[in-house]
């Protein structure tokens, strides 16, 4: 059974369509990039999946279960957790009171408070600054944060949209450093927006290409990007 | 005289801030500016008397003693607020913060035409606590019992508050969805436990005011949740919408502003107290039309 199905998924804001036709299925454990062009559609469909967005129509399951139609707070309870883009960190909480609002749906008090060291020894600079407010860090500091934070509820499948956006390349390559360590180190299923094709070749992974609102390719990240198909999507003709 | 004008900057304000916070906490968490919190406010102060026309009231549970009296208005309030919103704002839920103001206004006029149907338009004379009014010396001024009761109160509710509120996993997830509602839901925090939880604590911050109203004038008027409103309002406005710790301190702020232009005005020009008053409001916001405490979530996002 696979971890993430999407089936046939669409999204409209008004008359205006950001997302068509998408289906595609996440096997537990992978590592998939969403990429293409600026307003493809890699964020309303993440934002779909994650029950942040209304979808027109389409069904998501996680586990096999349909999920799709529930709110964002009950796709959470099934394991699913995301960080957005512009990662959203609550500016006026603490760093450590962000790490903490997405741990009420665990029960288990002890895990948390494990998970909680288990981030702070990942991340001494959130452990340092734990009291401080979290708007006070830096775009790579919140950036790690939003990640943690996501983490913190303890999810087996994670969306990120565009890790990337707006830090320096030395600070993208830790993030994604990290991203990967801790993915292998919580078995956890991990869906990617980033817009640079190349960079997810450099992580290597299965990558999935959008271009107007369509799913157009499916494949290996690496192998893309000696590919024209993606040339063509980042520039050719709409179809 | 100028400590009695303190006691009585603090008495006032501490009301002030207390309907200030009721109307904060809801638009914290909804953007939804209640119209109705006065009209909680009057519901609570007539849920002390038994419902009758007359002109001298009859106390119902006004008449317990205190100790049970007052966590049985509260729960009232706070029982009136949730039900408000899970009948008005729950299916509204999704409306633009314009489309829910509106049904708050109608909920107040609704709720105030409800009071009148039961109780008469006249006002009613009750007496609450008559003891209280009896003036304890306090250094050389002689401040009403009252007076201090209420300054204490104030102080216990807004330590309890903001305690509860720091510590509490709810008062957590509030000032989470405050922020981003969005982004708090997806990290699975449950909107209607979030919204209800504002509301409970709104109403039953409406009926504190209430019972401290009521026992300083002794008057139950079916309007009189209009005037505590409009100034609640102002208040969560100077203070920067949103903002709780704005919405104290604009309202201790308008509280001691209003005992002073009362204590200092020439006695001709103590009648237009109020003009001076929003006078100064107006320049506090040409100069600060964000409001003295912007709150975190509205600054722009890096």
């Amino acid at each position: 059974m696979s971890k993430l199905g999407v089936f046939d998924m669409a999204v409209r804001y008004g008359k205006l369509t950001a997302v068509t036709g998408a289906s595609f299925t996440l096997s537990e454990g992978a590592r998939v990039f969403l990429t293409g062009p600026n307003g493809a559609g890699k964020s309303s469909l993440l934002g779909a999946i994650a029950g942040a967005v209304r979808t027109a129509h389409g069904r998501v399951e996680i586990d096999g279960e349909i999920v799709s139609g529930r709110g964002a707070e009950d796709i959470a309870r099934h394991g699913l957790s995301m960080v957005p883009e512009g990662r959203r960190i609550f500016a006026g909480l603490s760093v450590r009171e962000n790490l903490l609002v997405g741990t009420g749906i665990r029960p288990d008090r002890e895990a948390v408070a494990e998970d909680l060291e288990t981030v702070y020894a990942a991340f001494p600079i959130l452990a340092e600054r734990r009291h401080a407010p979290a708007g006070a860090l830096s775009g790579g500091q919140q950036q790690m944060l939003a990640i943690s934070r996501a983490l913190m509820t303890n999810p087996s499948l994670m969306l990120v949209d565009e890790p990337s956006l707006g830090l320096a390349p030395k600070v993208v390559d830790e993030v994604y450093e990290r991203l990967c360590a801790l993915q292998d180190l919580r078995r956890l299923t991990l869906l990617i927006v980033e817009q640079s094709a190349t960079r997810a070749a450099r992580v290597g992974g299965r990558m999935l290409l959008m271009r107007g609102g369509r799913i157009v390719a499916d494949g290996d990240a690496a192998a893309f990007a000696a590919d024209d198909l993606l040339a063509e999507a980042y520039f050719g003709d709409p179809a | 005289m100028t400590l009695q004008l303190l006691f009585d900057a603090l008495s006032l304000g501490g009301i002030y801030a207390i309907a200030a916070l009721g109307i904060a906490l809801i638009f914290g968490v909804m953007k939804l500016v209640n119209f109705a919190h006065g009209q909680f406010i009057a519901c609570a102060v007539f849920a002390l008397i038994v419902p009758s026309a007359d002109a001298i009231a009859t106390l119902g549970i006004g008449a317990l003693p205190a100790p049970l009296l007052i966590p049985v208005v509260l729960a009232l309030g706070a029982g009136l607020a949730v039900a408000a919103e899970a009948l008005v704002f729950r299916p509204l839920r999704h409306a633009s913060p314009v489309s829910l103001m509106v049904a708050s206004f109608a909920l107040g006029v609704l709720l105030q035409n409800l009071l009148l149907v039961t109780y008469g338009g006249r006002p009613k004379a009750l007496s609450l606590w008559a003891g209280l009014g009896a003036p304890v010396p306090v250094l050389n001024a002689q401040v009403p019992l009252l007076q201090l009761i209420v300054i204490g109160a104030v102080a216990v509710i807004l330590v309890a508050l903001a305690l509860m509120l720091k510590r509490s996993r709810l008062g957590l997830e509030m000032r989470a969805a405050a922020e981003d509602f969005g982004m708090a839901r997806l990290l699975g925090v449950r909107a209607n436990r979030v919204i209800a939880g504002a509301f409970a604590l709104s109403g039953a911050l409406a009926a504190v005011v209430a019972l401290v109203l009521v026992a300083q004038t002794g008057v139950a008027d079916v309007r009189m949740g209009g005037a505590i409103m409009l100034i609640a309002f102002i208040a969560t406005v100077v203070g920067g919408m949103g903002s709780l710790t704005g919405a104290v301190a604009a309202g201790l702020m308008l509280g001691a502003v209003s005992a002073a232009l009362q204590a200092f005005l020439p006695p001709e020009a103590r009648p237009f107290r109020d003009a001076f008053l929003y006078a100064l409001v107006i320049l506090v916001l040409l100069i600060r039309p964000q409001g003295l405490f912007a709150p975190a979530g509205a600054k722009p996002r890096v």
